[in-house]
């Protein structure tokens, strides 16, 4: 169901991204770049008005023609940004919550590998396969 | 309408259009410093009244924008001020002519015109009128603020009235219909009595009104218009014109409650209500709602009004900082779709999209689009693309790409960012600078995404980028000059610091013949004046700093110095480094550069970079420089991450004359243990000695002052017997000092003498054949003394020497000269000498046989021949022997004993030092090489007549033979008829008479002895081993047989006196034999050896 799927850093350098292999992998590296600029502006003003939300879940970050853009960032400000296809309508808010937090446990076992360093990019076989059957199902 | 405004603001709604277009033939630059002058009056106050009116000045204006004056009142052009030159009076009516059809292009929007003329003068530009206006020349026309001003003036009474005629009018009755270009058709043949109608064009009216009143500055009356129109429009749903009311109404708020303006020019725009910012703080959301709602939902019919809409609510909303809402808007923009755009308009409509973006803060939007821009400047479709242009807009593009340029900022650690997104970028700007025909820059992009971006690459990619590198590079070869480009922008250069990664940096010692070593005084002079202390703590600490990066040899000025950089290849292909040389600081250094070719995705390679230090003092080394597919980059060691490096400053010192050694002999592989710059073998017999000629020659440029030679023995575990090495240095010494080029000689002795004596094996083998091995007679008591001695041996010459035994040695050559003489340097140059000691002859057995003197004695050598080769063996006195392979053959020396006391005491120092036991060995020695010298034993190789040598028994000599060939401190003398009868010295006598016999003792040892007491036992020796001792009456003695001789101290001596008388002729022999006595038992018996006296008894002379 998802085309493109991003896990970014605190300082917004990519440590996993994975995309659909058919359409054009330097649009994705694109498109989540652009969309970190709406990731930031929320994350900045959920810290002033709303500074208590326990809410990880960004929402929608902005549609474009063809894609929809969902971000997710953990307490350690590390970003998921999901990238779904705007014609797959039967998608459901709560379906793109499950899929971060899948997401999200999966990465929290990554982090507890002790011979994983912080800040490298992600190779674990683990996160990967759990990235591909979220990519896969639609399929 | 299809030419969107990109910067429109909400302002521009209280604003009117004034055209200023050149006409004829006016120089550009002479029209745009006159459009400036006029565009200064961008607001008038107007007299008599609070109000402002603001101009909008345009040189260029789409006449079909104008068309849309009636929907939004900003947009039509209400002024015209032509700009010409003319020079005649012919020219003027021409002139005017234009005037006029220029006019009529907006002629039915405009209220009022100016005409400018420039360079005409005389009656016609005398007359006065008030649309046209004459000056001299462009240079000089004081007043054209003050027309502009006046023209404004006029405008401004016009649209006053067009106000207040519109306003008043509301009795209803003929209201005109206002509506857009596209709606005309759409309104024939429709009821204008209708309701609906009217109620529309009551609506639209009071709109236009709203903004007429505006424009004006009517603030107030504007939103009370606004307010009315709104109504009227939404209960008839016409939304075109809502969204316009509607607009209207934000922007006239907009205005209220940002009198700063919301374009970002501050200064264009003074601000007139102060006091309104503070009030109009709460109204905003609503507002802002407002004209959101009238961007979105009524303009779907007018693309550019939207857009416009759009831009506007932007500039808005980035000043009240709610990004999320202006992100909205601008993602709105992006898809409102205005048909065929040409490419500028595609180019301006990206810039000014990123610019948007920026100015909400989304710096990577506004990144992308300016990329989009930057592309469309170069869009296949464009026939002169416009490459300059791209490549600036891409260039702004890096800072939301987080990319700079700088190489400095990638080094530290793993690069992390955006690597694809950032390698498309460099990629382009790579392409876009080539194109503009900037290769030096475009090498720099290349090189700069070879060296961030390594890591990212494929396999494939690196080839394809070296390979395009290498191609600019043929052009125009890559440096390290920093780049500057016009708009100020500078690129820093980008040395290759990957390509090849260095490990480590390692400065290498000189050759061991080459290092300079100080002057030991002089080097204690510096520690001295350092610090009072051999070694403190305080001070190691103190230095530690300093000396941390130094490093604890040197350099020699004038000689090859070498670095060793570790390095590898990252490059999945053979990668050639050329022109790889030191960078260096602190003292002339000539770098001799290295081209080196690594092999793909090398291990870690050593390279060692060459150069020579032309001066003195401290060096330091600073980095490397290499020239890689055409770009020479200078890295410095600084800036290298993970590298390992021992330090890199190094004194130089002064420079040093250089030896070259050569030898008579062949070289050889070097020595086991020590450091050598060469070495010699040679294969000698034991006992034999070479001369080995060393020839010096300077090979430096300096001169050669000082020579010393000085010999090491490694240590072995043979017994070495003399000096292994000797030399003579003074026909060398006296060749100084040997100028560059010249040079000495100086011969070398190398004698080997190792241990003589034989092996255990071979000992007892050539005990079978039952010679006598002492010869001494049965009651000697050398009998018992030889049979320990076979005991003794494995001790003593443990280490036979079997076939191969080597002895090393190590001779070193100090010499000095030119300035590195005076600051206390020389060098060292050594040659180790190895030579393989070959058994030639060994002693297997060593007796003594007395002889029949007793200050003589026979030396008896059982010797062996261990050679393969047949020798002769020579002693002095002594015929040769000639000795077979493996042949053993005894030799008979006759020697004369020997007095060691008399011998010099060499050295009472080191006498007293050592051990007793040490000063046994000592002496032991000395006396050995005492004997040696006097038996001179040479064999020779008789296939080989140059080899020989000599035999030594030095070592085969031991304590009890020693004693033996020792004359013994006790000294006696026995003198028959007044003849000193010694060894084979026949006393003649007479028969009958008297013969005194005289015994006289000298003690020459230390000690006192005696007394003793004599027995004289006299003789018939028969010759065939019996032994008459029954001579009473042959024989007998006047006086006593027995003497008594008393305590002799040392250095006395004593005489006993007797008499023999011989009664018949014949042969006789004295033996003179002790009386048992306690005393001569402490003494050893050698002391007491009297000679045997023989004395002839003769007839008595007949006279």
């Amino acid at each position: 169901m998802a085309v493109c799927i991003a896990v970014i850093a605190k300082e917004n350098y990519p440590l996993y991204i994975r995309s659909v292999p058919t359409q054009g992998e330097l649009k994705f590296h694109y498109t989540v770049h652009t969309s970190l600029d709406v990731v930031e502006e929320k994350i900045s003003g959920v810290g002033k008005a709303l500074a208590d939300q326990r809410e990880l879940y960004l929402g929608l970050l902005y549609p474009t023609e063809d894609y929809k853009v969902y971000g997710y960032m953990t307490n350690s400000k590390v970003k998921f940004v999901i990238v779904v296809d705007s014609s797959n309508t039967s998608l459901r808010d709560n379906e793109i919550r499950s899929m971060f937090r899948k997401l999200h446990n999966s990465f929290t076992d990554v982090m507890c590998n002790p011979f994983y360093n912080p800040g490298d990019p992600i190779q674990s076989k683990a996160f990967d396969s759990i990235v591909s059957t979220m990519m896969v199902q639609a399929f | 309408m299809s030419v969107p405004d990109y910067m429109q603001c909400a302002e521009d709604h209280q604003t009117v259009v004034v055209v200023v277009q050149p006409m004829g033939i006016v120089p550009e630059d002479q029209f745009f410093r006159i459009y400036k002058r006029i565009a200064s009056v961008s607001q008038v106050s107007i007299r008599d009244s609070q109000r402002v009116l603001f101009i909008r000045f345009r040189h260029h204006y789409p006449p079909e924008n104008n068309e849309w004056g009636d929907f939004q009142t900003h947009r039509k052009v209400v002024g015209l001020i032509s700009v010409t030159s003319c020079t005649t009076a012919k020219e003027w009516l021409q002139t005017s002519d234009r005037f006029h059809g220029q006019k009529e292009v907006f002629g039915s929007t405009l209220y009022d015109s100016r005409l400018l003329v420039f360079g005409l003068q005389g009656e016609v530009a005398e007359q006065q009128r008030t649309d046209v206006a004459f000056y001299p020349s462009y240079d000089d026309c004081p007043d054209v603020e003050k027309r502009v001003e006046d023209f404004v003036e006029s405008i401004f009474i016009v649209l006053e009235s067009k106000r207040l005629d519109r306003a008043t009018d509301k009795s209803g009755d003929k209201i005109q219909m206002l509506c857009v270009p596209f709606e005309k058709k759409d309104f024939v043949g429709l009821d204008t009595d209708s309701r609906h109608y009217k109620k529309r064009c009551q609506g639209r009216m009071r709109k236009h009104v709203g903004d007429l009143c505006l424009q004006a500055g009517m603030l107030q009356d504007a939103l009370v218009h606004y307010h009315m129109a709104v109504e009227l429009l939404r209960s008839v749903n016409d939304f075109l014109w809502l969204g316009a009311a509607l607009e209207g109404l934000c922007s006239a708020s907009v205005i209220f409650h940002y009198p700063g303006g919301t374009a970002g020019k501050s200064g264009a725009r003074k601000p007139s209500v102060s006091s309104a910012a503070d009030a109009g703080k709460r109204h905003r959301p609503g507002q802002c709602i407002v004209l959101s709602e009238s961007g979105e939902k009524y303009y779907k019919s007018a693309g550019v009004i939207e857009l416009e809409a759009c831009i506007k609510a932007v500039r808005v909303l980035a000043i009240q900082k709610r990004a999320m809402e202006a992100s909205e808007f601008l993602q709105n923009a992006v898809y409102i779709n205005l048909g065929q755009l040409s490419e500028e308009e595609k180019i301006q409509r990206y810039s000014v999209l990123s610019e948007l973006y920026e100015l909400i803060g989304f710096q990577r939007k506004s990144a992308f689009f300016k990329r989009v821009a930057a592309m469309q400047c170069v869009a296949p479709t464009i026939p002169e693309p416009g490459w300059k242009a791209c490549y600036k807009l891409l260039l702004e593009t890096l800072p939301g790409y987080s990319l700079s340029l700088d190489p400095k900022d990638f080094s530290k650690g793993t690069h992390r960012g955006w690597a694809a997104v950032q390698l498309r970028l460099l990629h382009e700007l790579v392409y876009a600078s080539r194109r503009m025909g900037n290769p030096g820059l475009s090498v720099r992009h290349l090189s700069f995404l070879l060296q961030t971006m390594l890591d990212f690459l494929s396999d494939q990619e690196k080839k394809e980028v070296t390979q395009s590198l290498e191609n600019y590079t043929s052009k125009c070869p890559g440096g390290m000059e920093v780049i500057s480009l016009p708009d100020g922008l500078k690129l820093p250069p980008v040395p290759f610091t990957k390509l090849p990664i260095v490990r480590s940096v390692s400065l290498l010692n000189l050759p061991v013949s080459l290092r300079p070593h100080k002057v030991k005084g002089l080097l204690g002079q510096g520690l001295s004046s350092a610090s009072p202390f051999i070694y403190s703590p305080i001070t190691m600490h103190s230095r530690g700093d300093e000396r941390s990066k130094k490093i604890d040899f040197q350099w020699v000025q004038g000689d090859v110095c070498e670095v060793q950089l570790m390095v590898y290849n990252p490059m999945p292909f053979e990668l050639r480094v050329e022109n790889m040389g030191l960078l260096t600081s602190g003292v002339d250094f000539e770098s001799l550069p290295a081209a080196l070719s690594l092999p793909a995705e090398s291990g870690l390679y050593p390279v060692t970079l060459v150069g020579v230090p032309r001066t003195a003092g401290n060096i330091t080394i600073n980095g490397y420089h290499t020239s890689v597919f055409g770009v020479s980059s200078d890295c410095l060691l600084e800036g290298l991450v993970g590298v390992k490096s021992s330090g890199c400053m190094v004194e130089v010192v002064p420079s040093l004359p250089r030896l070259q050694l050569c030898t008579s002999l062949p070289r050889s592989a070097h020595l086991s243990s020590e450091d050598l710059s060469t070495s010699v073998s040679l294969q000698l017999f034991n006992g034999e000695t070479q001369q080995l000629t060393i020839t010096l020659e300077n090979i430096g440029t300096e001169t050669l002052n000082t020579l010393e030679l000085t010999s090491k023995t490694l240590s072995t575990k043979e017994k070495l017997f003399g000096e292994f090495l000797t030399w003579d240095l003074q026909d060398a010494l006296s060749h100084l000092p040997l100028k560059s080029g010249q040079s000495v000689s100086i011969p070398v002795n190398i004698s080997a003498k190792l241990d003589f004596s034989g092996q255990e094996s071979l000992l007892n083998d050539l005990n079978d054949d039952g010679i006598s091995v002492t010869g001494l007679p049965v009651s000697s008591p050398l009998r018992q003394v030889l049979k320990p001695r076979t005991e003794n041996k494995p001790v003593e010459g443990g280490g036979v020497e079997g076939p191969g035994d080597t002895l090393e040695a190590v001779l070193t050559f100090k010499y000095s000269g030119g300035a590195g003489q005076v600051e206390g340097y020389y060098r060292e140059l050594s040659l180790g000498v190895r030579v393989d000691v070959e058994p030639s002859v060994f002693f297997t057995r060593v007796s003594t046989l007395p002889a029949t003197s007793t200050r003589q004695c026979h030396l008896l050598l059982d010797v062996f021949n261990s050679t393969e080769h047949e020798l002769t063996l020579s002693a002095k006195n002594n015929q040769d022997l000639v000795l077979h392979a493996s042949e053993c053959q005894r030799m008979a020396i006759q020697v004369d004993k020997l007095d060691f006391d008399s011998m010099p005491v060499t050295d009472h120092d080191a006498l007293r030092q050592a051990t007793v036991r040490q000063q046994e060995e000592k002496r032991q020695q000395v006396q050995g090489g005492l004997i040696n010298s006097t038996l001179d034993i040479h064999w020779t190789i008789i296939s080989f007549t140059e080899r020989h040598g000599e035999a030594s028994v030095e070592g085969v000599l031991n304590q009890l033979i020693l004693e033996h060939l020792q004359l013994a401190p006790l000294q006696w003398d026995v003198v028959v008829n007044g003849k000193p009868c010694d060894c084979d010295v026949i006393a003649d006598c007479r028969v009958g008479d008297a013969v005194p016999l005289e015994v006289k003792l000298t003690n020459r040892s230390k000690s006192a002895v005696g007394p003793f007491s004599l027995t004289i036992v006299p003789f018939q020796d028969y010759q065939n081993g019996v032994q008459n001792y029954d001579l009473q009456d042959a024989v007998t003695f006047i006086g006593s047989n027995t003497f008594y001789i008393g305590t002799v101290n040392p250095t006395e001596n004593s005489v006993c006196v007797g008499a023999l008388l011989f009664l018949y002729t014949g042969d006789f022999y004295l033996n003179i034999k002790f009386q048992d006595d306690s005393t001569a038992r402490d003494l050893p018996p050698a002391w007491f050896c009297l000679p045997s006296v023989h004395i002839k008894a003769q007839e008595p002379v007949e006279l």
